[in-house]
Parts: C-alpha cells; sequence; structure tokens
C-alpha cells in the first residue's frame, strides 16, 4: 500500500544491446541446475494453482452451503406447515446448485449438516493454504539456491579472468571502475535473480490463470471484472516512467551533496585558513535544496501511484458486485451465464487478487531490464581477450642463471606510439643494472617487459637465452622479484604480506627477511608484532615502512632477477638511511635492474642506462660516462651539481637525483 | 524531534490526510457489505415474493425481516446496490486523493528536515576545529551527513507516520470487528499475539543475518578490490592460484551465509502468509457456521474477511517500523554527537577585528598538546619574528614544525602561553580578520571544483580577472593555465582537468598572493616535478615571500640561508636559533641537519634547449 514500488523506481533503468544473446548466454548458466529449475516450476505452478483455486472454493462454501442452507430456512417453514414443495423454488435453488459442482447436497439437510459440510470444505481450503505455502516456499528457496549458485560461479569466472588479463587492460581501465562495475553489475543480477524473476514469472502465471479462469466460467462477467485492468496498465507504465526520469534526477542532485560535502571536509583546513565557511555553507544550502526539491518532485508521482491504483481496485470491486448483483436480482442470465451469489464472491475475490501482480510486475521489470544489461556488461568483460597467454609449447624454466638479453626490443602500449624503439642490451648473471632518464622515457617499459606484463611489438626480450614468450609465465616471474615505488600491501598481518614472496616460507624465515630488510625493528614495536593487521593499503604504517615490507617480500622471494624502482616519496633520514642499506644486501648476487634516484645506486652499478625517447642513448658504467661529457654527464651537472652551491661533486652530502629528496651520504 | 517544530503547517496536512485516508479505506468494506447484503436481501425477498402469501408472515418471521424490511429488500435492492457502488467510488477517491496527500506531505516534511538537519551538519562541519578534523575522518563524517541523515529521515517522515496509521487501522478495524460480530472477532484473536510473535522473531533473526551477509560481502569485495589495485604484485609474485582460491573461498561463505537468511525468508514469509490466510479460514467457517444459523448475513461476512486484511497488514508495518526505529535512534545519536561537539576554536563574545597588522610575531612561551596526547608538541616555545622577516623552521619530523605554523592563524589553541600578532593576543581577535591577514601554501594542495579561476580567487571571490592573471604570473602558473583550451575556465577538481602536482602547487601560491597577506606560512618544498617545473614553483615562492613576515618548513639550503632567522626544533623545543652563518658554527644539530637533509635549489643554468627538451617530458 506504501512505499511499495518507490523503491524499484528509485534504481536506473539501462537496456542491454543485444538482450536475445545475453539471456540465452545468461541461460547457459543456468542449464547444469536443469533438474532443479524444472522442480521450481512445478513449484511455481502448484502455489499459483493454490491461489487460483481457493477463491472458487470459498464461492462453493456460499453456493453449495450458505445459499441453500439460508434459502431451506424459508422453505422449512411452508413445507413443515403444509408439508408440500412450493412451486417455482426450485427454480431458483437449481441456480445456485448448478453452479455447487463441489457436492450435492439433500433438501433435508439440517442447519448442522450444512456446517459439517462446510467444515469439510473449509479443511480442503486449509489444505491449500497450507500446500500453497509449503510450494512458495520451497519455491522460494529452490530459486534462489539456483541463483546464488550460478552468481557464484559468475563471480569465480570473472575474478579468474580478471587475473588472466594483462597489465594494459589495468592500464586503460581504472581498478575502481573495473570493481564498482561489478560489484553493481552483480548486484543487480543478485536482486533480479533471487527476488524479481520468481515474483515477475509468478505474478505472471496468475494473472494469465485467473483471467483464464473467470473467462472460462463467464466470458462477459470477466470481461467486466477486467474492465479496470487497461487503466492500472496506463497508469502504472505513466506514473512509473515519470518517477524513473525525476529519481535520474534526484540521483544527480544527491551526488552533487555527496560531492560537495566531500570536497568541502576533505579541504576543511583550506576553507578555514581562507575563511571560505560562509560562502561554502551558502552554497551547500543551495545543492541541498535541489537535491530536497527533486526528490519531493520525485515522490508525487510514486506517491499517487499506489493510491490511483488503489482506487481502481475498489472501482473493479464495485463494478463487480454491482452488475454481478443487478444481473442476480433481475434472475437475468448474463450472456449465458446464470449469476449465483457463490460466483459473485468468487469474482469478487479474483479481482482483488489482480491488483497486486500488476504493480510488482511493473516496478520489478525494470530490475530485470537492468539486470540483463548488467548480464551484458559482465559477459563483454569476459569476452575481453588476454593479450598475453602461454603459447601451447611453453616450457618451464628450472632455476635460472640471470643473464637477460634485450634483442632490437620495441614495445608500445597505444598502437603507433612506440615507447622503446630498438633497444638492445645485454646484462651478466649477478650484474646491478642502473637505468636513469627523464619521466616518460621508458624506463619501466624496460622492466615491464622483463616479467612479461606485456608484449614486445618486435625483437625478442630472452633470459638464459630463452625468449620470454617461450616460457610459462609462472616460471619465468617466480624467479623475479620486484619492489615497486608505490608499495601494495594487503590487509592482512605484517607475517602474511611478507610471507606472499614465498607462501610456504615458515615463520622464521619471514622474520629473517624482515630481518634483512631492516624491517624487523618497526615490526617488533606494532602493537601485535608480525601479526599486525594491516589497512587497505597499508594503512598504518609509514611510506618508508610499506616499502621496507615490501622489501622483506622481495627478499623472502628469493629471485634470480631483481626489478627495483626506487622511491622518490619522501621519507626521513633514517629510515632512508635503513632502506639504502637493505637494498644493497637485497642486490647481491643477483642480476637487478633498478630506476634509479639514487647517486650512490647509480655509482655501484655495473651498467649504467641512460634512456630518452625510448633509446638508450648511453650506456657504461658511471665513471666512464662522466668522462665521456655525453648525455648522462649532461643529467648529472644538471641534477647533482649546483654550480653556485658549496659542495662539489663526489662530496659528502649528495642530493638525490631529481633534486627532491632527502638523501643520505651512503658512501 | 525539534525539527518537526518547522514544518508544523505542512505536518498537520499529512495527519490529517492520513486520517481522512484511512477512514476513508475503513468504509469500503462496510459498503460491499451493503452490496451484498442487498443482493442477498434482494434476491431472498424475489424468493419470498413466490411464498403463498399465507406463509409469508410466517416466513418473514422465521428471517426476522419486518414486512417494511421486506418491502424495501424486494423493490429497492438495485437502488441500495447502485447508491453503495457510487459511495465506493466516493470513498475511493477520498481515498486516494487524501492518501496521496498524505504521502506528498510527508515526503515535504521529511526532505525539508533532512535539509534542515544537513545543513546544521554541514555549518558545523565547516567550522569545528582543526583538532577535530584531526580525530574524525572525512569518510566517517560523511557517511553521517549522508546515510545517517537518510535512516532518520525515513523513520521520521514515513516510520513515524506509519506507526500512527497501524495503531488507528489496527484499533479502529478491531473496534468495528467487535461490533459487527464480537464471536466472530474472539475467533481470530488468537491469531495477533502469533502474528506478533514471528514478527518479532523475524526481526530479531533476520537483522543479526543481514549484518553477517553484510560482512561477508564487504570481505568478498575486499578481495576483489586488493586484487585489482595490486594486480601487478600478485603477477609478479605469481599468487593468483592462492588469491583464486581466497576468493572461491569467500564466495562460497557468501554464497551460504545468502542462503542461510533465503531458508529463513522461504521459512517466514509463506508462514505469515499461512497465518493470516488460516484467519481467513476461521473467518469462513466460523462464519459460514453463524449464516447459516441466521446470526450472520453474507455481507457481514463478506466485510469480515476484508477487515482482517486491515488487521494483518498494520501488523506488518509496525515489524518494520520497530527495526526501522532503532537503526534510526542510532542515526540520531550519530548526528547528534556532530551537532553537540564542542567546537574548542571559536570566536569569543567580545572578540574584537584585528586592524591590519604590520606582521609582529611573537610565542610567548608556548605550550601545546594535541587532542588526547600527554606529550606536549611545543613545551615552552618562545621567539619573536618582527614583521617582514623570514622564519626558516628545521626540525625531524613531529620536532613541533607544524605545530608553530598551526598556532598563528589559531588553527589550534594554545595549552599554555600566548601567541600575539602586533601585540593582540590570537585568541582575542575575530578568526575572520586574522585569518585574512596570513597566506599559507602548504604542499599537499586541495582544490575545489569549479574552474582555475575560481580556485585561485577562493579567498577573495570579489578579486578581478586582472588581479587573479596577475597573482597567476607572479605564482608563474599564467603560461601552463593559458595552454588549457580553456584558460582560467578550465574546470577542476572531481570530473575536471587533472592538475599535476607541480600545477597546483603553483595555482595555491596565486591563491595565497591574490590574498596579499601581511603573514605567509608556507612549506617551500616541491613535491615531484621535473627541474625546470621546480626552478619556475622556488622563484615564485622567493617572490610570495618578499616583504612578509614569513614562516617556511625549510627544505631548501638557499631558504636557511636567505632566512632572517632559522629556528631549529626538536622534540617540541627550539634547540638553537639564529642566522645561517652563526648557527654552522655554533651549532652542531644545524650543521647536521644542513648537510644531510636539506637539498639544493634546481640549477639555474640551464640550456634553453634542455628547458625544451624536459619541459616536454615533464
Amino acid at each position: 500500500m506504501m512505499g511499495g514500488p518507490g523503491r524499484q523506481l528509485r534504481q536506473d533503468t539501462q537496456k542491454a544491446k543485444d538482450i536475445s544473446a545475453t539471456l540465452k548466454r545468461l541461460v547457459k548458466y543456468f542449464s547444469p541446475y536443469w533438474l532443479i529449475l524444472l522442480f521450481v516450476s512445478i513449484f511455481i505452478v502448484g502455489a499459483t494453482w493454490t491461489q487460483v483455486r481457493t477463491p472458487d472454493l470459498i464461492g462453493q462454501a456460499v453456493d453449495c452451503f450458505i445459499t441453500p442452507a439460508t434459502v431451506s430456512k424459508f422453505a422449512d417453514a411452508p413445507s413443515g406447515a403444509a408439508g408440500a414443495a412450493i412451486p417455482g423454488q426450485p427454480v431458483k435453488q437449481t441456480a445456485s446448485q448448478t453452479n455447487c459442482w463441489y457436492t450435492t447436497t439433500d433438501a433435508k439437510w439440517t442447519s448442522q449438516d450444512y456446517i459439517n459440510g462446510l467444515g469439510g470444505l473449509i479443511l480442503l481450503v486449509v489444505g491449500l493454504f497450507v500446500a500453497g505455502a509449503i510450494m512458495t516456499g520451497l519455491q522460494f528457496y529452490t530459486m534462489t539456491w539456483t541463483g546464488q549458485h550460478v552468481l557464484r560461479n559468475l563471480r569465480v569466472e570473472v575474478f579468474d579472468h580478471l587475473h588472466k588479463l594483462s597489465l594494459n587492460f589495468y592500464a586503460e581501465n581504472e581498478a575502481g571502475n573495473v570493481m564498482s562495475r561489478i560489484t553493481n553489475d552483480i548486484e543487480t543480477i543478485q536482486q533480479a535473480i533471487s527476488f524479481a524473476l520468481v515474483s515477475v514469472t509468478s505474478g505472471t502465471l496468475l494473472l494469465v490463470w485467473i483471467g483464464y479462469t473467470m473467462l472460462s466460467k463467464s466470458v462477459a462477467y470477466a470481461l467486466i471484472s477486467m474492465a479496470v485492468v487497461p487503466f492500472m496498465i496506463i497508469a502504472t507504465n505513466w506514473f512509473s516512467s515519470r518517477a524513473r526520469d525525476a529519481f535520474r534526477i534526484t540521483r544527480q542532485e544527491i551526488g552533487k551533496v555527496n560531492a560537495n560535502l566531500q570536497e568541502s571536509i576533505s579541504g576543511v583546513r583550506e576553507v578555514q585558513a581562507f575563511n571560505r565557511e560562509e560562502a561554502n555553507i551558502e552554497e551547500f544550502e543551495r545543492t541541498n535544496a535541489a537535491n530536497r526539491d527533486a526528490n519531493i518532485k520525485a515522490v508525487s508521482y510514486t506517491a499517487a501511484l499506489s493510491p490511483v491504483l488503489e482506487s481502481l481496485g475498489y472501482l473493479a470491486v464495485a463494478i463487480v458486485t454491482i452488475t454481478g448483483g443487478i444481473f442476480l436480482l433481475r434472475g437475468q442470465d448474463m450472456f449465458g451465464t446464470t449469476i449465483t451469489l457463490g460466483l459473485i464472491i468468487t469474482f469478487l475475490s479474483y479481482t482483488q487478487r489482480f491488483n497486486q501482480p500488476i504493480q510488482q510486475i511493473s516496478s520489478l521489470w525494470a530490475n530485470i531490464q537492468n539486470a540483463i544489461a548488467g548480464a551484458e556488461r559482465i559477459f563483454n568483460l569476459l569476452d575481453t581477450e588476454p593479450d598475453i597467454f602461454n603459447a601451447p609449447d611453453a616450457i618451464s624454466m628450472n632455476q635460472i642463471q640471470g643473464k637477460v638479453e634485450f634483442d632490437h626490443v620495441s614495445a608500445q602500449y597505444v598502437p603507433g606510439e612506440l615507447v622503446l624503439n630498438d633497444v638492445s642490451f645485454t646484462a651478466a648473471p649477478g650484474q646491478t643494472v642502473a637505468i636513469v632518464g627523464p619521466t616518460g622515457a621508458g624506463k619501466t617499459t624496460i622492466i615491464n617487459l622483463l616479467p612479461r606484463f606485456y608484449d614486445v611489438v618486435s625483437g625478442q626480450v630472452r633470459i638464459d637465452d630463452v625468449d620470454v614468450r617461450k616460457m610459462t609465465t609462472s616460471s619465468l616471474r617466480k624467479q623475479i622479484g620486484i619492489v615497486l615505488q608505490d608499495t601494495f600491501l594487503f590487509s592482512d598481518t605484517v607475517m602474511n604480506n611478507i610471507r606472499f614472496g614465498r607462501p610456504e616460507a615458515s615463520d622464521e624465515d619471514v622474520k629473517r627477511a624482515a630481518q634483512l630488510a631492516r624491517a624487523d625493528d618497526f615490526i617488533q614495536r606494532l602493537p601485535n608484532k608480525y601479526e599486525t593487521i594491516l589497512g587497505e593499503h597499508g594503512a598504518g604504517l609509514s611510506q618508508g615502512q610499506r616499502q621496507l615490507v615490501a622489501i622483506a617480500r622481495a627478499a623472502l622471494a628469493d629471485p634470480r632477477i631483481l626489478i627495483l624502482d626506487e622511491a622518490t616519496s619522501s621519507v626521513d633520514t633514517r629510515t632512508e638511511r635503513q632502506i639504502q642499506s637493505a637494498l644493497e644486501v637485497l642486490l647481491k648476487g643477483r642480476t637487478s635492474f633498478v630506476i634509479a634516484h639514487r647517486l650512490s645506486t647509480i655509482r655501484n652499478a655495473d651498467m649504467v642506462m641512460v634512456i630518452e625517447g625510448g633509446k638508450i642513448v648511453e650506456c657504461g658504467k658511471h665513471d666512464e660516462l662522466l668522462a665521456n661529457k655525453g648525455a648522462y654527464y649532461n643529467m648529472y651537472m644538471r641534477q647533482f651539481v649546483n654550480p653556485s652551491g658549496p659542495n662539489e661533486p663526489n662530496s659528502s652530502n649528495i642530493p638525490a637525483l631529481g633534486g627532491l629528496n632527502s638523501a643520505t651520504s651512503a658512501d | 524531534m525539534g525539527y518537526l517544530k518547522n514544518h508544523k503547517r505542512v505536518a498537520t496536512y499529512a495527519y490529517v490526510s492520513l486520517f481522512v485516508s484511512t477512514a476513508a479505506m475503513l468504509m469500503v468494506p462496510q459498503l460491499i457489505q451493503n452490496i451484498i447484503d442487498s443482493i442477498t436481501n434482494g434476491a431472498i425477498a424475489q424468493q419470498l415474493v413466490k411464498v403463498p402469501t399465507q406463509f409469508l408472515p410466517m416466513a418473514l418471521q422465521k428471517m426476522n425481516w419486518s414486512a417494511s424490511q421486506y418491502d424495501t429488500f424486494r423493490n429497492g435492492a438495485e437502488a441500495a446496490l447502485i447508491t453503495s457502488g457510487v459511495l465506493i467510488l466516493v470513498f475511493s477517491v477520498l481515498r486516494g486523493l487524501f492518501a496521496f496527500w498524505q504521502s506528498f506531505n510527508s515526503e515535504r516534511i521529511s526532505q525539508g528536515m533532512a535539509f534542515d538537519m544537513r545543513n546544521q551538519l554541514y555549518s558545523k562541519i565547516q567550522r569545528l576545529s582543526f583538532s577535530y578534523h584531526d580525530r574524525n575522518q572525512t569518510g566517517q563524517l560523511m557517511v553521517r551527513a549522508t546515510d545517517d541523515v537518510e535512516k532518520v529521515r525515513i523513520f521520521i517522515g514515513q516510520g513515524l507516520l506509519m506507526a500512527v496509521q497501524s495503531f488507528f487501522l489496527l484499533t479502529v478495524t478491531l473496534i468495528i470487528l467487535f461490533f459487527t460480530n464480537f464471536n466472530l472477532t474472539l475467533v481470530i484473536l488468537p491469531i495477533l499475539p502469533i502474528a506478533i510473535g514471528l514478527f518479532m522473531v523475524f526481526g530479531a533473526v533476520a537483522q543479526p543475518l543481514f549484518a553477517k551477509v553484510q560482512t561477508k560481502l564487504s570481505t568478498l569485495n575486499t578481495i576483489l578490490q586488493e586484487n585489482l589495485a595490486g594486480i601487478k604484485v600478485i603477477k609478479a609474485f605469481v599468487r593468483e592460484p592462492e588469491q583464486k582460491a581466497r576468493f572461491d573461498l569467500s564466495a562460497d561463505d557468501f554464497m551460504n551465509q545468502q542462503l542461510q537468511v533465503q531458508r529463513l525468508f522461504s521459512f517466514l514469509f509463506p508462514t505469515i502468509f499461512l497465518v493470516a490466510n488460516l484467519g481467513q479460514a476461521a473467518i469462513y467457517y466460523f462464519g459460514g457456521s453463524q449464516i447459516i444459523n441466521g446470526t450472520l448475513t453474507l455481507g457481514e461476512w463478506q466485510k469480515f474477511s476484508l477487515y482482517l486484511m486491515y488487521v494483518f497488514f498494520p501488523l506488518g508495518q509496525l515489524g518494520f517500523i520497530i527495526s526501522q526505529m532503532s537503526q534510526a535512534a542510532a542515526s540520531a545519536t550519530r548526528i547528534f554527537e556532530i551537532i553537540d561537539a564542542p567546537n574548542e576554536v571559536a570566536n569569543k563574545p567580545d572578540a574584537m577585528n584585528l586592524p591590519p597588522v604590520q606582521g609582529k610575531v611573537v610565542f610567548d612561551n608556548v605550550t601545546f598538546r594535541y587532542f588526547g596526547s600527554d606529550a606536549p608538541a611545543l613545551d615552552h616555545v618562545s621567539f619573536t619574528a618582527e614583521a617582514g622577516q623570514r622564519v626558516a623552521l628545521l626540525g625531524a619530523t613531529g620536532s613541533g614544525k607544524s605545530s608553530i605554523i598551526n598556532l598563528i592563524p589559531r588553527f589550534y589553541d594554545v595549552s599554555e602561553g600566548k601567541v600575539t600578532i602586533d601585540g593582540y593576543d590570537v585568541r582575542e581577535v575575530c578568526l575572520d580578520s586574522l585569518r585574512q591577514q596570513t597566506g599559507i601554501v602548504l604542499q599537499e594542495t586541495t582544490l575545489f571544483s569549479g574552474n582555475i579561476r575560481d580556485n585561485i580567487a577562493f579567498g577573495r571571490p570579489d578579486a578581478s580577472m586582472e588581479e587573479v592573471m596577475e597573482a597567476a604570473k607572479a605564482a608563474s602558473a599564467h603560461d601552463f593555465i593559458m595552454s588549457f583550451p580553456d584558460g582560467y575556465e578550465t574546470k577542476v577538481g572531481e570530473r575536471g582537468t587533472t592538475l599535476s602536482g607541480g600545477q597546483k602547487q603553483r595555482v595555491a601560491i596565486a591563491r595565497a598572493l591574490l590574498l596579499n597577506p601581511r603573514i605567509l606560512i608556507l612549506d617551500d618544498s616541491t613535491s615531484s616535478v621535473d627541474t625546470v617545473t621546480e626552478y619556475g614553483i622556488q622563484q615564485a615562492l622567493d617572490r610570495l615571500m618578499l616583504n612578509r613576515t614569513s614562516f617556511v618548513i625549510a627544505q631548501r639550503i638557499s631558504t636557511v640561508r636567505n632566512a632572517d632567522q632559522i629556528l631549529v626544533l626538536d622534540k617540541g623545543r627550539i634547540v638553537a636559533q639564529g642566522k645561517h652563518d652563526d648557527l654552522m658554527e655554533n651549532s652542531p644539530v644545524y650543521a647536521e641537519i644542513y648537510n644531510s637533509q636539506l637539498v639544493e635549489d634546481a640549477a639555474v643554468t640551464l640550456q634553453p634547449a634542455e628547458i625544451l627538451s624536459s619541459a616536454s617530458n615533464g
């Protein structure tokens, strides 16, 4: 009666592009559960049957017992007195009794006989009610059981697929967007499967069945009773489409309110520093008022729909009883149907059952449409082909030596825009290669190609003389450790975050790795030490501490090849020194590629590669490159050396490359 | 509740409409009874016509009818039928109109109250001091201003009205039923406690189950989210199988929890309907018996079964409202926590405007503790910055640098001692007038959605376009702004162009310059930008500091060398104070920091070609 259709109308409606293809595919997910679905159908039909049957039986109660009993009362009087049948009387009794198929009554029945008979009939009705309840329950449960299993399979499939997709996909699609798309779409599918589908199916079935039953009892009476239905449908559609448009506006308005709140709360310090409180409050009141007005407008449509339907329902009831009553009183047949009191009661009851399913179907229909559109988007995601997959004859690499070769490698993220252009170099096992160059030069691309996060467009990346595309990705990546600039930690214990590098490692191994990474100290100071649970993105730890955990993670994995992106984020001097010395330990004995920002790293490197515009412009040891007075020399002079400053190059105070961060005098 | 007062008129509309529409609704079954009774009686009367006249009185007596009643039934049945039909139409229209008017007005009230509440929350949040915001996260405050307000709104707008309606409907229906037929009412009475019991059980059992479903769902989503955000790490360490297993487990867990809820639903909903239906069945049987015995009419019988729906309907509603109420109460508490939060930093009643200052800042034995912390962030700090001086602040993270700069515009209040500007204690003057004369540029810059012009004019919305452009030029921001197609009209912030860290910083410098403050507070570090940009920013900062009293959290060597006064802080105390040359000689702490933590300025001797190439790379 209240708030019913409003909830569904608040959602947005989206239409799928290819409904039949999407449905066909959805059906495939349901097909393993066909047996259960067969039961679901049986339960739906059964439950609907009980609903159609009941009004008919109530009609029987009137026609077989109540009317005859009432009529027999005054029939008793004369028969008792005169002992003779009244002429003309049986005619009407037959009218009621022709409609009474449930039982044959005897004119000699006493009131008690009628009551007993009625009791039997009502027991049958109770039986129907109980059966209906059981079937409805079973129908609901079996359907949601199936739906939940389908959803689970879909979820897992999506999740697996997300792992198959290459990093290219994640470069093009922001993680947050992918996340909200998946969760929203699955949520709408879930709503549709667990509730809307069953309601709409059984509602439609109920409508059709009741309509059929009414028609088969009396075509004319049925048509009169259903005269209001088209108006109900028109009203529902009209109001629903208005409401949907209006609610779309409310969603935009509340979005603005939220955006305003978000911005002014997170920026509250600036607001106060610049005395903007009053202006902001005024602005917020405007946004807020727009939201209020949009909501009131939208609700006026939903608020109108329910009363209109209710009124139409009452109108239908009035029409049924009055027309039926008039025909009965006049003793006329309604186009060939004899109207009895029982029939009026039956039709009255049917009419009342019409109202609810119509409302339900119209409001849930949008939900089902959304679900199909959601399913289509999920399927599109599943259809995204992973760029990188194992070749059929891919080999699994055993322990590698760590020789890395780039052989005329070109790479691109966007077709036609090479980020690496014909790059060739060789790193011998155990060597440290420092990669320097401006932002966007291609440094990150080089390190992305090694673990085959991306594929080259031409040339080859070889490890121990084998093309990385000929290896299984898992055997390749297991031998490569990576410490990235923005450290990603999982919301799990410190222990498990470090163990991420090697799941089978013992607690002692983890602690040893942490000690090696100089992380043990601060971990010991955490509230639950190694069992402290880190928040999302490792909140609770400082940037530097997160880096130390990441280093420990890589150390535990004990890879043959190490990839390192030196951080440019500011950490305090002490932590900086710790990171520095941890890295030195880690690099020892492994082939390492470092995107270098620290002078000490560059100086200790076996090879410095200067990358500019996707090409190696210079390559060699630090001292040689300085002596060459080429690109490296220029960059070095520009960034490390200040002609007017007090410090000479190679003095003890060496700022970091890029000149932004506190650096250490590690050498 | 006080919020209702603002909407008295509309509330009266809503409640009056509620009573009218409910009363109209209650009339309908009665009218249906009239129709059916008219039909039955008419039909019987027509039968009686055929009874031989000598037996008629006997038959009438048997039926308990008087002769005039018989007449009416025989001849007036159709008219009565139509009268009732028209009445049904009238009442249903009444019902419809007032039901609409009721929900419309209740929405007006509830939206109006939500509007009031949000405004109140918003202005409170905007004015609460920094120390409050230190303790509360943006997300939490957001939830209160959105979800919590919504919960309270729904309850007060709908729940309260629904509760009143339910009680009204239930009571009146029961009274009507008792008057119609006492015995029959007694038959259905036992069903009421059963129904209430079921609803309560449902509420009690379902609530925690729902909470569990939510927890499992958020676990599932966390895994998904982490896997998306950390995909590179997972791929790098080849941890896909473990993550898949983890997700599978969690998906199963979630599914099973869902199914548990569904089992409950599958049992409870049909049961509740069954109870209602059994009530109907009881009416059918006992009512039918009474008709047969002549103590009830067919119309009354139908009326009874219609009214029975009006008994079950409010019961269901009440069960729903109760669960809503506890949620709304919890939400209201959270909302009032903010509205009632004391604001430590507020204008004194007798606060006066700070007149235009010269800019002499004095810290007089200042001790300062952050909320809930025992250890002082500043411990008896005293210093004087003369008007126009440049003061450099040095020290490790947590040494008290930020505390000093936060106390000058009175973002926090001192615990002991006082901060004065030109001799005025900052606590004695109006916050507006104080903050108008202090400009701030921090490393982490928040820009607000709107265009670039609005952001530069943030502190002085009335500034002319010329002034804005002048400030932008001085902040080396003009060139990059003009490189955007829309220039100063370029939208930034959410749904706008994303500015780089360095660009944001320059907009922030322009913003502070436009304010033309006497006192300037800034952080001279530059966030990761290329060399050329960095050089530009440093030049802009130096221009900004010219001729103003400036407090600089120093990261650069040139800053300290040019400072009139350097304060070296350690654990909330000033451990060294003076000019660069003195300190280099006398303070080993300073020398150590100078050598290990400060960075050089970006080089100024770039070749034009290099500027071009690194600008295009950056």
